[in-house]
């Protein structure tokens, strides 16, 4: 199970399509202003499990599996008809015992509690550990008992040759466990390791955590994401690209002679020019065969749809823009921009960005959203539906409107 | 309308969802009660879908503080089972049916077994009064062997394999049960020892264990397999110890008569046989024990075939390194030659020679489910009920260690070890 992603619960029963995903929405949809909110919404809610977790000393694969809980909860159940602060707080807690990290139920009340209350003001917190067992205990429920969460985490290590700790220092150690399976993989031939710089891996794991301020840990294959996230750490990390550009150029001039025959890692898969133009790279690069290694090659190699790959590389340079006018703290704000290139927030974006992107956020306006008026909006949509449920004969048609109002704006 | 969302914001969701919830016994017909343990009670319960199958539903014991049950979070054993189960499927393994969360307790149904391996040793010691054949003994072994082979192929240790955590159905096949103490070793976030102090149960523990071993991986199975195997071979438990408790600060202490018992049989391990035994934390505890030499050919050798005792000292290898895998172990000459392992391990037997049926208590039986007819919705609580069955086990199995963790079976006899009473299913 714990090798076999097409057998788990997760592949057979958690990955959802954008239908779904709407559905899910679609009393929501009726209490706010922009659909963009409820985007705003998947990273408020991430933000604080993550914050939690860390209050709680959770390692990152708890963060994660507890955020996953979170999408799941979410694809059956309305933020307005429930109190998303109790949730939170729930997966945290059930994650933390799925992951055999357990904490100890009194702490995450405390933690959570003045973590809601004195940083943003939820008062409704309970300080009653019974609420929060009874909280787990219909999250359990929701979530089928569907506890084992696979993440992108596992096969970025693994195609990076990293697993069972290195010394990368987030790696989740793989200690007292010596028999490491090393079979063949579900997302590739299992043979040669991709060789990022030790930045460039750091990269591609904030990347990885950044995906879960969206829902699509709930759309796509973990592997998948993690390709994505290291496809664009390719593109953005500055000496990973360089490095990448100048092996193309040195390589250009021997194109017409190179063969694949003497590739060093194993991932010499018939790379035939027809097949490389029809990949979702930006433009076709020609293979180098030396040092350093041919990375677009061994990415041609893996055993995966690149058009997904693409498309969800896509969707986390969507997640940024959107992120980009969000505003927690200083401190808090897209990885790979704050945490691996240490420069300014604006010059890291705009120099890892696409130029598209880049020209699209210049035209963006108004303030950024916070998570002050992310809680005012729960609490509104909370009370409208309230409302809503306890007048259904009035038939008050205040929820249709702000759905007509969008429409008419539209066009 | 704000007071709801003061006083008790999930409300509204509690009273949708407890309103489109199944109830167990819409679902289900109890037939009867079948035993009990730390974990909470099992019953025998039959589905009201046309198929009418027939079930054990484990209930886990509610939390209560004073009489009043009341929510305080659901133990690790019980995530692990719930979550370990939810991802398996196999021949060899009990299989899941669903979970069922309703009013404070957690109910897992699994598919109904017939037999264990404990009842079946019972059967042989205390009626037929003959041994277990050796092709059922083979069936049985290999059986094991096959679920043990799809857990560690998963990444899972059992961690508490012993007789009356494996079951067998009416059709003679091996299910693996009890997941309670299982778990995932594929990358740990924490070392194994950080999470459970002790595992395993005393007499199916391993010698690293025994030895203090900070590290172990899956020969800790394998171990209990070797000890299982002796057992069905020799209806009594080979290395039947005494567990020494923990003292008050809760350390482990020295399990000094359980390595005793198994040196008494295989000998004294050198530092040929296992190299990094001199780095264990007891070993210098364990120099001082009385030397003995390996006679485990010599008690083999009036219960199982030559080349089975071959497989069982494989089994026992000390050092964890050496002893078999489960995929070694099946691969053994003995599981090739004469009479092959069948799917049925009862098929050689004559009718009369099948262990009975599982006895199940109805009158007195706990009714903290309404009793089938019963249409009342209110759950009797467990505290009014007590166990009545008893035990006619010649070995008595309840000083089967408590502290392990160790959430017996259906059929088994609950852990005495601890601070919980003892309670003894009648076995049939």
């Amino acid at each position: 199970m714990a090798t076999n992603f097409w057998s788990s619960s997760h592949y057979k029963r958690w990955l959802v399509d954008r239908a779904t995903l709407r559905q899910a929405r679609s009393d929501d949809i009726l209490y706010v202003d922009h659909p963009e909110h409820l985007g705003f919404l998947n990273i408020f809610f991430a933000n604080l499990i993550s914050k939690l977790g860390k209050k709680l000393q959770l390692r990152q694969r708890v963060i994660a599996t507890a955020t996953v809980f979170f999408r799941r909860f979410y694809v059956k159940n309305s933020y307005c008809e429930t109190d998303p602060f109790i949730v939170i707080a729930a997966c945290c807690y059930v994650a933390a015992k799925a992951e055999e990290s357990p904490v100890h139920i009194k702490t995450v009340v405390s933690e959570a509690r003045m973590l809601f209350v004195e940083e943003y003001g939820i008062k409704t917190f309970p300080s009653d550990n019974s609420k929060l067992a009874e909280m787990e205990f219909y999250l359990v429920d929701e979530l089928e008992c569907d506890l084992t969460v696979f993440h992108p985490y596992r096969t970025l290590m693994t195609l990076c040759g990293k697993e069972g700790g290195g010394s990368f220092p987030e790696a989740e150690a793989g200690e007292a466990d010596a028999d490491d399976f090393d079979g063949p993989r579900y997302w590739g031939t299992g043979e040669g390791k991709l060789e990022l710089q030790e930045g460039a891996l750091q990269m591609a794991w904030f990347i990885i955590n950044d995906t879960y301020r969206s829902e699509l840990c709930l759309l796509y294959p973990p592997h998948i994401i993690a390709i994505a996230a290291i496809y664009l750490t390719l593109v953005f990390h500055a000496p990973t690209r360089a490095a990448i550009q100048q092996a193309q150029a040195q390589a250009q001039p021997r194109a017409s002679t190179s063969n694949s025959n003497s590739h060093p890692h194993g991932s010499s898969q018939s790379h035939s020019p027809t097949r490389r133009s029809s990949r979702s790279m930006k433009k076709p690069l020609p293979q180098h065969q030396h040092q350093p290694q041919d990375i677009v090659g061994f990415m041609a190699g893996l055993n995966v749809s690149m058009p997904l790959v693409a498309t969800v590389a896509q969707e986390i340079i969507a997640l940024y823009a959107l992120w980009d006018r969000y505003s927690e703290e200083p401190n808090v704000g897209p990885a790979f921009v704050q945490k691996t290139t240490r420069k300014g927030r604006s010059a890291g974006k705009v120099q890892a960005q696409p130029p598209a992107q880049a020209t699209a956020q210049e035209g963006q306006e108004g303030a950024p959203v916070t998570p002050m008026f992310l809680v005012q909006l729960l609490l509104a949509m909370r009370e409208q539906r309230i409302e809503d449920m306890a007048h259904p004969a009035s038939g008050r048609p205040v929820a249709v409107n702000k759905m007509l109002e969008r429409t008419q704006a539209a066009g | 309308m704000d007071n709801i969302l003061v006083t008790d914001p999930m409300r509204v969701y509690r009273a949708k969802r407890d309103a489109a919830r199944k109830r167990v016994t819409d679902k289900y017909s109890i037939l009867g009660f079948i035993s009990s343990g730390t974990y909470g009670r099992v019953y025998k319960a039959q589905s009201k879908d046309s198929d009418g199958r027939i079930h054990a539903i484990k209930k886990f014991k509610p939390d209560k503080e004073g009489d009043v049950i009341t929510y305080t979070g659901i133990s690790q054993s019980a995530i692990r089972e719930i979550a370990l189960n939810r991802e398996i499927s196999h021949e060899n393994i009990v299989a899941l049916k669903e979970v069922i969360l309703e009013d404070k307790s957690i109910y897992m149904v699994f598919e109904y077994a017939e037999h264990d391996f404990l009842q079946v040793i019972h059967h042989h010691s205390q009626t037929l009064r003959s041994s277990i054949t050796q092709p059922v003994l083979k069936s049985l072994t290999y059986q094991l062997l096959n679920g043990l082979l799809y857990l560690h192929d998963a990444h899972i240790i059992h961690r508490d394999l012993k007789p009356a955590n494996i079951l067998i159905t009416s059709s003679g096949v091996v299910k693996i049960g009890d997941l309670g103490l299982a778990r995932l070793i594929h990358q740990p976030l924490q070392p194994l020892h950080a999470g459970d102090k002790v595992v395993v149960t005393i007499w199916y523990r391993a010698p690293e264990l025994l030895l203090g071993a900070k590290h172990y991986n899956k020969a800790v199975d394998i171990w209990a397999v070797g000890c299982v195997m002796a057992e069905l071979a020799s209806l009594r438990p080979i290395f039947k110890g005494e567990e020494a408790k923990l003292d008050s600060k809760k350390n482990v202490p020295f399990q000094k008569d359980q390595l005793l018992k198994i040196i008494e049989i295989l000998g004294t391990p050198s530092e040929r046989d296992w190299a990094k035994i001199k780095d264990l934390p007891e070993y210098q505890n364990m120099r001082r024990l009385d030397p003995f030499a390996n006679r485990l050919a010599q008690w083999c050798q009036s219960r199982i075939q030559a080349s089975g005792a071959d497989l069982l000292s494989h089994l026992f290898a000390y050092d964890p390194d050496k002893r078999l895998t489960a995929a070694e172990a099946l691969q053994h000459k003995w599981f090739q030659e004469g009479q092959l392992p069948t799917r049925n391990a009862f098929e050689s037997l004559p009718s009369h020679q099948i262990p009975p049926h599982r006895r199940i208590t109805i009158d007195d039986a706990p009714s903290m489910m309404p009793m089938p007819a019963a249409g009342s919705q209110v759950q009797a609580q467990v505290s009014q009920v007590q166990a009545t069955a008893q035990a006619h086990l010649s070995h008595s199995h309840s000083n089967h260690s408590g502290k392990a963790g160790s959430a017996a079976s259906f059929a088994s006899i609950s852990a005495g070890g601890g601070t919980h009473t003892r309670k003894k299913a009648r076995l049939g």
